[in-house]
């Protein structure tokens, strides 16, 4: 009976800690590319609800040959892209990759990918935790 | 209205606009000749300038994120004037490469267009296209780090505006709105007619 009732507090907890770290992601969308771009952005919103920080440490898609973490920042007047090997998503937070700041950069596959189309992503955390995502792709600044 | 008139025989010239988000400068600055080639393999020098407003912007077509960006928002600055009454002509609006290494005129051809079918693209070679920027206040260069033939480039994210002279009037720094970028224009344009 004992044991019984540990099991139960044990996947009782397990379940607490599962919906506390549950990240999710919101509006993900791939900007459409000119014809002879070499390179597409993809954007998104990642909130992180549970009580510990969380990383995004790497990102694939079938789609794309690789994905790359980047950042997009302008210090006095003079725009460059950083590459970032992680993006930090604190605990009870969210990070938003949009246009001029975190993005997502892929090399733009052989077939071009115009707007109705749909990509997929898997995301992956430090704490081990995967997202697996479809992010629209649209024609929008 | 009565007593603007008044107010401007008074003083003899307007005052400078009240702009939103561009900054006019105090005085234009004239642009000396540079030879850069247009997206459909045509010369675009300082001749190119005179008789139009011309917006220019910097980057390159590797570029997925910020050039993207402010070339769609220099599109919507278009279509908004288009629908303006009364605008005799539009501005054109010109693509400057800051990678002329790798942004052919074909890649151009392909890349400009995209964003309005009258849009410019030019490129020329490192130092006609440092005679421009130079003029303009532009900075670009290979970011630190980057591998030979795979790079990015930092370059300057305003946005210069170019009076029928062809002289530097006005810059557009970041966040750009179009709307605002749009009213700005018109406002510098009836400015500059009412000096004239």
């Amino acid at each position: 009976m004992k044991r019984i009732l540990l099991a139960l507090i044990v996947s009782a907890w397990s379940l607490l800690a599962t919906a506390d770290s549950e990240l999710q992601v919101e509006n993900a969308w791939v900007r459409e590319a000119p014809p002879s771009a070499h390179m597409m952005a993809a954007y998104m919103t990642l909130k992180n609800p549970g009580s510990s920080d969380t990383v995004l440490t790497q990102v694939d898609s079938p789609a794309f040959d690789h994905v790359m973490l980047h950042k997009s920042e302008v210090v006095d007047g003079v725009a460059r892209m950083i590459h970032q090997d992680d993006i930090l998503i604190p605990a009870q937070g969210s990070v938003e990759l949009k246009p001029g700041s975190f993005h997502l950069m892929m090399p733009t596959p052989e077939k071009r990918l115009v707007e109705g189309d749909r990509v997929d992503f898997i995301l992956t955390f430090s704490n081990g935790e995967t997202i697996r995502l479809q992010a629209d792709i649209r024609k929008k600044p | 209205m009565l007593l603007a008139a008044v107010l401007l025989a008074a003083c003899g010239r307007p005052e400078p606009p009240q702009l939103s988000q561009g900054t006019l400068l105090p005085s234009a600055k004239p642009v000396t000749d540079f030879q850069l080639t247009d997206h459909h393999g045509q010369p675009f020098s300082l001749e190119n300038l005179k008789d139009n407003w011309t917006f220019t912007f910097f980057g390159y077509t590797h570029c997925p994120d910020v050039c993207p960006t402010s070339m769609t928002m220099l599109g919507q600055v278009q279509r908004k004037l288009e629908q303006q009454e009364g605008l005799d002509k539009l501005p054109q609006m010109v693509f400057v490469s800051v990678d002329p290494e790798r942004d052919t005129t074909e890649l151009l051809s392909q890349f400009v267009p995209y964003f309005h079918p009258d849009f410019i693209g030019a490129s020329g070679d490192e130092q006609n296209t440092l005679k421009l920027t130079r003029q303009l206040g532009i900075l670009y260069g290979k970011a630190e780090g980057s591998a030979a033939d795979n790079y990015l480039v930092d370059h300057s994210a305003a946005i210069i505006l170019l009076d029928p002279d062809g002289a530097f009037r006005a810059i557009f720094g970041i966040p750009h709105d179009p709307e605002l970028i749009a009213n700005d224009f018109l406002a510098i344009k009836n400015y500059y007619e009412a000096t004239q």
